[in-house]
């Protein structure tokens, strides 16, 4: 028996690291359970759009949704609005956490409560009280004094307006993108180092923080593309004629074409996120619900 | 502006430099013309009457008028039960992942998918649970079909509480996967070992050290979950219409409806929700920080 | 620094608006209008070409092929079309009325089309205009002052996707069937909605009522709603295209025309009730508050003369001048063969309306308690 011992000692250590390697039944339990979740719903999505054709599968749908005149006009819109939005996002966040961290770290917190509010007002509330401050005339405060007419009643008032209220929608993501970058770049000392070489603050912005946080960047960025095109409630209450309002009222008339938009919208947030993940190696972010 | 070197920034002399606040000035300017006064100005609206005088009556309806009070109710409870649901089911997930030792492809698999499905909610969300779980979808014919099960007439309904709650799982867990999975990470292996050869068996580990120190993240994350539940809009309305009244359809239909329209009271509900979110992210945020103290 | 960033991006937001809805109104080269009068008419014309754009309100692309005649106008005149809500109901349409009193904005609508009993319930809402083609329109069918006129009918009909549900309903009363569980909808919330009001007002002709008692309606759906027959969604054509819901209550034009879109997948049946035609007429009007009064009125112009009629017909609706077309013989005969059959229709009168509509809008949440809400 005792010259046994070694052996079973030999085969338990085997067992248990072909486990550590293989992970237990529990873990792929929850694992292809997860699997299954998140499929699903996918697969029965694909199936239904490719079955327009009584007992074939074509792409009918597909050609016929993005033929839809309707379709190209608001995903333009939706995405011009999304790349002002991402513009109007960058230009706000990377000089302000590049301020903070340089001048400024008492406003920290103050930033991060702001970008926690983001959060804590839901979007319907938000897209309300944007309509009730900014649809009535612009007034000097406690006067009368009129100084233009209703932002909302222009088309130009109207985008304006909405641009800000997604950017708003996507500060926190945003920021913590940004904010996630500027913290792996030592700021202070790119920043010293360019400038006892002489270099501007254009420079420095543009030409050494900015392409040090492209990843950062494009993460952001490609998340706030997928919260403005998806976006519904904001896009709704305002009357503009957005993506993803448009998508709804598609389901209100048509199966299949929906179907089949749904999932090109799938591939394109896979797309998206797929490039977040080989660009920041794998920090991946959540947008929650909208 | 271009100065040659960095001030040391706790600057006792000068505990309020203006000038230096100057650069933060656009974000907060952004920040008060977009998000702070529009809410403020909401929340204000909320105690005023049709005439515009001072009242609670508004605030008073959240608590008395029963159809408002159910709608809270109800959603409360959804995001209640996606919370917990969407939190144990992604513990698990990110457990699988990490401690559980799948392969690490796997894992980046995993996270990729948990990226996509969270941001995957709203219109199309609700459109693939339909072909998924609706009347005609793919699932229901399964069940029907291979296994002799007809969940409608079992009484399952899509556009009901349970539908919903299904429904929003689906971003739900995936957010709990992504802030759990790098949490676990965090956990040592050493005190697991440690905790082995001081004979502690694995139920042991766990209920006495392992749990105990994730548990703040666990209830935070769930916090967040409950949060981003409660807010939702979209898909609710995309998938049931109004059929289920939780709080954010009440509210549209209040504010910009059809039959019922009394915007004030829409801005009460809102006032109500404001404070729900608040308390539910406060909780994220202050279980989050104790967390950080034993998963640096 | 920050602010000089700032202050060269905030000009470049607004201008980059200004070229997004530029895109958006861009100039369409303009035909020359097909004046039905003389100078009036080109002077209408010149002024709503002046206001450029027009708001409409709940008008579905595939209702009464309002999509086709939406094209032609915006292609005639080169105005720009604002559509609001489509899948609005008469109700909806009265609110964005008196909700965008003072708001000039793209949420006021110009124009609406409201069910027979919304319009002279609410003439304090609109402004009377008297179309050039005033006379052809059937005094029964508009308000003699000029403030709503009659502009399409159709009869109540069951659309049925025999896919799902091949045994196709014959009348009100098979609709109690127990294989119909959980499958039979309306198309609108009954407590705002023309179209749903007057389903349940059809049903009373089926269920011992009259025009003068809707009540029967009502105890109809009562019954249907505790047989778990009536689901509380407000169907539409996707939804029927789905199987969500196989059994959608709507007028034989909306039946029609998503039997057009569907091309046989699903198939679906369309069943006029055998207890009888139900009919119901829609009502347009201008609002008192239009933001542009003008196209407001170049609109109705063109939705009244044949042109504009002559869509309607093509989304299966009978035009209210479709006797004058006929006379006159501008009725292109496929196009009339295609049309729903409605001799013998009930049209109830102004005051069986009312009541009927009063009735059924204020008892529906007693009475039957179901919440009908929309759906995807």
């Amino acid at each position: 028996m005792n010259e046994n011992l070694p052996y079973f000692a030999a085969l338990k250590a085997f067992a248990s690291r072909a486990r550590d390697r293989v992970g237990d039944l529990w873990s792929w339990f929850w694992y292809l359970l997860g699997v299954l979740y998140f499929v699903l719903p996918l697969y029965a999505t694909l199936d239904f759009s490719l079955h327009m054709q009584r007992d074939t599968i074509s792409l009918l749908a597909y050609q016929k949704a993005f033929a839809d005149p309707g379709f190209l006009k608001t995903f333009v819109y939706s995405n011009i609005l999304a790349v002002i939005t991402i513009l109007v996002g960058l230009l706000l966040v990377v000089p302000t956490s590049y301020w903070i961290r340089l001048r400024l770290p008492e406003a920290r917190r103050v930033v991060e409560y702001i970008t926690t509010l983001a959060i804590v007002i839901p979007a319907i509330v938000m897209g309300f009280g944007l309509v009730a401050v900014y649809g009535a005339p612009i007034k000097i405060p406690f006067t009368s004094v009129q100084l233009t007419d209703s932002l909302l009643n222009s088309p130009v008032g109207t985008n304006f307006i909405i641009i800000m209220g997604y950017t708003v929608l996507a500060l926190p993501l945003m920021y913590r993108s940004i904010d996630t970058g500027m913290r792996t770049i030592d700021v202070r000392t790119l920043t010293e180092a360019a400038q006892s070489l002489g270099a501007s603050w254009t420079t420095i912005i543009v030409r050494i923080i900015l392409p040090n946080l492209r990843a950062s960047i494009l993460s952001g960025a490609l998340l706030t593309f997928a919260i403005v095109v998806g976006e519904v409630t904001i896009s709704s209450i305002m009357n503009v004629p957005a993506f993803s309002p448009y998508l709804w009222l598609l389901g209100q008339h048509k199966a299949y074409e929906p179907a089949a938009l749904s999932f090109a919208s799938f591939l394109l947030i896979w797309a998206s996120m797929g490039i977040i993940q080989i660009v920041t190696g794998g920090r991946a972010q959540a947008a929650g619900a909208h | 502006m271009a100065q040659t070197a960095l001030p040391a920034s706790r600057n006792s002399a000068n505990p309020l430099n203006l000038k230096k606040w100057l650069g933060v000035s656009p974000f907060f300017l952004f920040a008060i013309l977009f998000l702070i006064w529009p809410s403020a100005r909401l929340m204000i609206d909320a105690f005023l009457d049709t005439q515009g005088r001072f009242t609670f009556a508004n605030l008073a309806q959240l608590f008395q008028n029963p159809t408002i009070v159910s709608s809270y109710l109800l959603s409360i409870q959804i995001s209640a039960v996606t919370a917990l649901g969407g939190g144990i089911f992604g513990f698990f997930l990110a457990y699988s992942v990490t401690i559980g030792g799948l392969p690490k492809a796997l894992r980046s698999m995993l996270v990729t998918f948990s990226a996509v499905a969270s941001n995957f909610a709203g219109v199309p969300l609700a459109f693939a649970f339909v072909a998924t779980l609706g009347r005609t979808g793919l699932i229901t014919a399964i069940l029907k079909n291979v296994f002799g099960v007809n969940i409608y007439t079992a009484g399952f309904n899509l556009y009901s509480f349970a539908g919903l709650s299904l429904t929003y799982m689906y971003f739900q867990f995936p957010l709990m996967v992504l802030i759990m999975a790098p949490a676990l990470d965090a956990l040592k292996r050493e005190w697991r070992e440690a905790a082995e050869n001081l004979g502690a068996t694995v139920f042991q580990y766990w209920w006495h050290i392992a749990l105990p120190i994730l548990m703040p993240s666990i209830l935070g994350t769930m916090f967040l979950l409950f949060a981003n539940s409660f807010g939702a809009y979209a898909t609710a309305y995309a998938l049931t219409g109004g059929s289920l009244p939780i709080i954010t359809i009440q509210l549209r239909a209040q504010i910009s409806g059809d039959v019922l329209h009394n915007p004030s009271l829409g801005y009460a509900m809102a006032v109500g929700m404001i404070i729900i979110m608040a308390v539910s992210t406060i909780g994220y945020i202050w279980l989050q920080s104790r967390s950080e103290r034993w998963l640096k | 620094m920050t602010k000089k960033i700032l202050f060269y991006v905030f000009p470049l937001v607004l201008i980059v608006s200004m070229i997004l809805s530029a895109c958006g109104s861009a100039a369409t080269p303009t035909a020359a209008p097909a004046a039905s009068g003389g100078t009036g008419m080109d002077a209408l014309v010149a002024a709503a070409k002046a206001e450029g754009t027009l708001n409409v309100i709940a008008l579905p692309h595939d209702w009464c092929n309002y999509g086709g005649a939406l094209d032609e106008f915006k292609t005639k005149y080169g105005l720009t079309i604002n559509e609001i809500t489509p899948d609005a109901g008469s109700g909806d349409e009265i609110t964005a009325i008196t909700a965008n009193k003072d708001n000039k904005g793209p949420q006021a609508p110009d124009v609406v089309d409201v069910g027979y009993s919304f319009g002279e319930a609410n003439k304090a809402l609109f402004a009377p205009y008297k179309v050039s083609t005033w006379d052809t329109i059937p005094a029964s069918a508009k308000s003699a002052d000029g403030y709503w006129y009659g502009d399409y009918y159709g009869v109540m009909a069951f659309m049925v996707n025999t896919d799902v549900q091949p045994k196709v309903p014959q009348d009100w009363s098979d609709l109690l069937d127990p294989a119909y569980k959980g499958q039979v909808a309306l198309s609108g919330d009954p407590r705002t909605s023309n179209q749903a009001i007057l389903a349940v007002y059809a049903s009373a002709l089926a269920n011992g009522g009259s025009l003068d008692n809707a009540q029967a309606g009502l105890d109809y759906f009562s019954k249907l709603n505790k047989a778990g027959n009536l689901v509380p969604l407000i169907s539409n054509n996707g939804l029927v295209a789905k199987g969500e819901t196989p059994v959608r209550i709507t007028w034989d034009y909306n039946a029609l025309a998503g039997v057009d879109s569907f091309n046989g997948n699903p198939k679906v049946s369309v069943v006029i009730p055998k207890s009888g035609r139900f009919g119901g007429v829609y009502v347009q009007a201008i609002s008192a508050y239009a933001p542009h009064p003008n196209a407001a009125k170049l609109w109705m112009e063109y939705l009244y003369s044949d042109a504009g009629q002559l869509q309607w017909m093509k989304g299966y609706c009978h035009p209210i001048r479709e006797a004058d077309l006929r006379a006159r013989n501008v009725v292109p005969a496929d196009l009339a063969a295609k049309l729903p059959d409605v001799s013998g229709a009930v049209f109830p009168t102004d005051a069986q309306m009312k009541s009927a509509s009063d009735l059924i809008t204020k008892n529906w949440d007693s009475a039957v308690g179901s919440d009908i809400k929309a759906a995807p």
